[in-house]
């Protein structure tokens, strides 16, 4: 599903992914840790097509298509999705508005029709509760005043909502307390399915007690130093980076 | 000179005709209009002599209506109209006009009151609410080459005033109106100004919290293209203790347009507890667009609060690719985001018929921007 080959990317002149090499199958579940500065929101932001990255050389493939050249919105639209490390707080547009224009511009964009407003309420109101976002949240303003936790609830909720094929969490663990952490992991196990696939990213083992991979990443300096399954994270909690970093250097 | 407001007295006209005639039209040499240079954007033309039209809708029941063209005016506009000023083109139009409009509200009326001016020229108005009264007014502006109107709002203890006016886009018009308020103990004045821009439109709000609790909220948008320019200069005095302001004002400025916004907060001697705010953001969407803030602060009292802020900038990169990774198109984005900038001051507005008026306008006017 998706395939990065050899990824090199940039931002203004500085080098940061060099060299990365990943492949996701659909159903499968990935993690990639790292350090910090290691390139880990760079790789979520180059797959979900943010500006400013620049690749320098390689190839980011998804279900056989170039994914650099499509726009951010037509990614989403083909069911890319990125949790994101901070939502932004947009004051003036309220939670439900937000989550009715984004479903039915991915609609309008694959040729489906819109939903009215009574079909994306009672959509968004089924899984909101598996989610515990409450009717309240989403009347305010889109992540406005929303906590921590709040605001990676509903990160989880677009991903129920929108149901993409190639899911991308990043750092979704942090800021969050046991309990919420406990909560949004079972969101996303909810979602898993042999039709999606998920890249979990995070810099702590943590989330992935909750959220079990099926292969993990181990991402320094740019590129993937080392792979295994999930016993890899106990590793890397146990000794730490420096040790991993150590054997590659 | 020829037709003058007939209820104006002798000495009080000659006042103002002496301030004009030592100031003249204004322009950007002169500090409060550094910004709107109206001697510039009237060529030789000037200001001109003649007298603007006013019309009302439906009177409310109980409003009561005094032309100012007529002789004899009553007591209520005896002592409340041509209050002195020093503004000098409230001046202009009473040493110019030769009409306009005296209304007065008692309490108990609940519909709300039309008030448009229209034609090129100079006009005054006068609106007094009575002690314990409120009103809805909803003020026309119509397309003129030049319009320069005088108003004055009296609002009695206790009073309260929503006023709204919305200033249509054009390209040749020059429209100024200064507007004098002047407010009792606990009486409030809310206003919302939005204006689409024109070749220099400028509404300069003066505004007296003369007694206990009386307070004053302001608001506005503007939306402008092509070589639009728009101006809002306020100046509120809190003269008395307990008093509260607040502004909140939000410019898209697209174009080579203009956007100004001068706001001057001034808090008297022995004024203590009072409590102001004010916020100007403006958003530039051309690269040539620009846009004045200028939040000012006086402060001559003890314990007040007073803050403001201001801020120029382009969309946020951060949203607008929230937005997109969510599947919304970047266009699509974008207006979603220029409609949220605005809201906050939209949301000001209390009247739910005028505020979604104004919304829809504003809507139309960010479709169109470049």
């Amino acid at each position: 599903m998706l395939e990065i080959k050899n990824l090199h990317v940039s931002v203004g002149d500085k080098a940061i992914l060099k060299g990365l090499t990943l492949s996701i199958q659909p159903g499968q579940v990935h993690a990639i840790m790292g350090p910090n500065g290691s390139g880990k929101s760079t790789l979520s932001y180059v797959l979900a097509g943010r500006a400013g990255y620049d690749i320098t050389e390689g190839s980011i493939t998804y279900n056989g298509e170039d994914l650099t050249a499509l726009p951010p919105e037509a990614r989403a639209a083909k069911g890319v999705f990125l949790a994101m490390q901070y939502p932004v707080e947009i004051p003036g547009v309220t939670t439900m508005t937000f989550l009715k224009t984004a479903l039915n511009s991915q609609r309008r964009t694959r040729g489906e029709s819109d939903l009215d407003a009574i079909g994306v309420l009672k959509l968004v109101r089924a899984k909101a509760k598996t989610l515990n976002v409450s009717e309240e949240m989403l009347k305010r303003a889109l992540n406005v005043g929303f906590s921590g936790g709040e605001k990676k609830r509903l990160e989880i909720l677009q991903m129920a909502l929108f149901e993409p094929k190639l899911a991308i969490l990043d750092e979704t663990d942090s800021g969050l307390d046991i309990d919420a952490l406990k909560l949004v992991a079972e969101g996303v196990n909810l979602l898993r399915s042999p039709e999606r696939a998920m890249l979990v990213i995070t810099h702590y083992q943590r989330l992935l007690d909750y959220i079990v991979p099926d292969r993990i990443h181990v991402l320094a300096r740019g590129r993937i130093v080392a792979e295994g399954g999930k016993e890899l994270a106990l590793e890397l909690e146990a000794k730490g980076y420096e040790h991993i970093l150590k054997d590659v250097a | 000179m020829a037709g003058l407001v007939l209820g104006l007295p002798e000495p009080r006209r000659n006042e103002a005709a002496a301030l004009f005639r030592a100031r003249g039209v204004p322009h950007r040499r002169v500090e409060q209009w550094k910004y709107s240079d109206l001697k510039a954007a009237l060529g030789d033309a000037g200001v001109g002599a003649g007298t603007a039209q006013w019309r009302t809708g439906d009177l409310p029941g109980g409003v009561e209506l005094f032309d100012l063209a007529q002789g004899n005016p009553p007591n209520w506009v005896r002592e409340n109209f041509a209050h002195a000023t020093d503004n000098v083109m409230s001046a202009a139009s009473l040493t110019l006009a030769a009409g306009g409009v005296a209304l007065r509200v008692p309490k108990g009326v609940t519909d709300p009151l039309t008030l448009d001016f229209d034609g090129a020229g100079h006009v005054r108005a006068l609106l007094v609410l009575e002690a314990g009264a409120s009103l809805t007014l909803v003020e026309g502006v119509g397309v003129a080459h030049f319009r320069n109107v005088g108003l004055e709002i009296v609002l009695g203890e206790g009073a309260a005033l929503d006023h709204i006016r919305v200033s249509p886009a054009d390209d040749a018009a020059v429209l100024v109106e200064e507007a004098d308020v002047r407010l009792a103990a606990h009486a409030q004045y809310r206003a919302h100004f939005a204006s689409f821009g024109s070749k220099l439109s400028r509404m300069e709000v003066e505004i007296l919290l003369g007694g206990a609790g009386a307070q004053a909220h302001l608001s506005g948008v503007s939306v402008l293209d092509a070589k639009h320019h728009s101006d809002v200069t306020t100046h509120v005095t809190h003269a008395h203790g307990g008093t509260i302001s607040t502004q909140l004002f939000r410019h898209v400025a697209g174009g080579t347009s203009r956007a100004v916004y001068q706001g001057k907060v001034t808090v008297a001697q022995g004024a203590n507890g009072s409590d102001s705010n004010q916020s100007a953001k403006a958003l530039l969407l051309g690269e040539s667009a620009e846009a004045n803030l200028k939040p000012e602060l006086e402060i001559f009292a003890d314990d007040v609060k007073c803050a403001h802020g201001a801020a120029v900038g382009d969309l946020d990169a951060d949203s607008l690719f929230y937005l997109r990774a969510r599947g919304i198109p970047e266009s699509e984005a974008r207006g979603l985001l220029l409609h949220a900038f605005l809201e906050d001051a939209v949301a000001e507005i209390s009247d739910t018929d005028q505020r979604e008026r104004v919304r829809t306008e504003l809507l139309a006017a960010l479709k169109g921007i470049g």
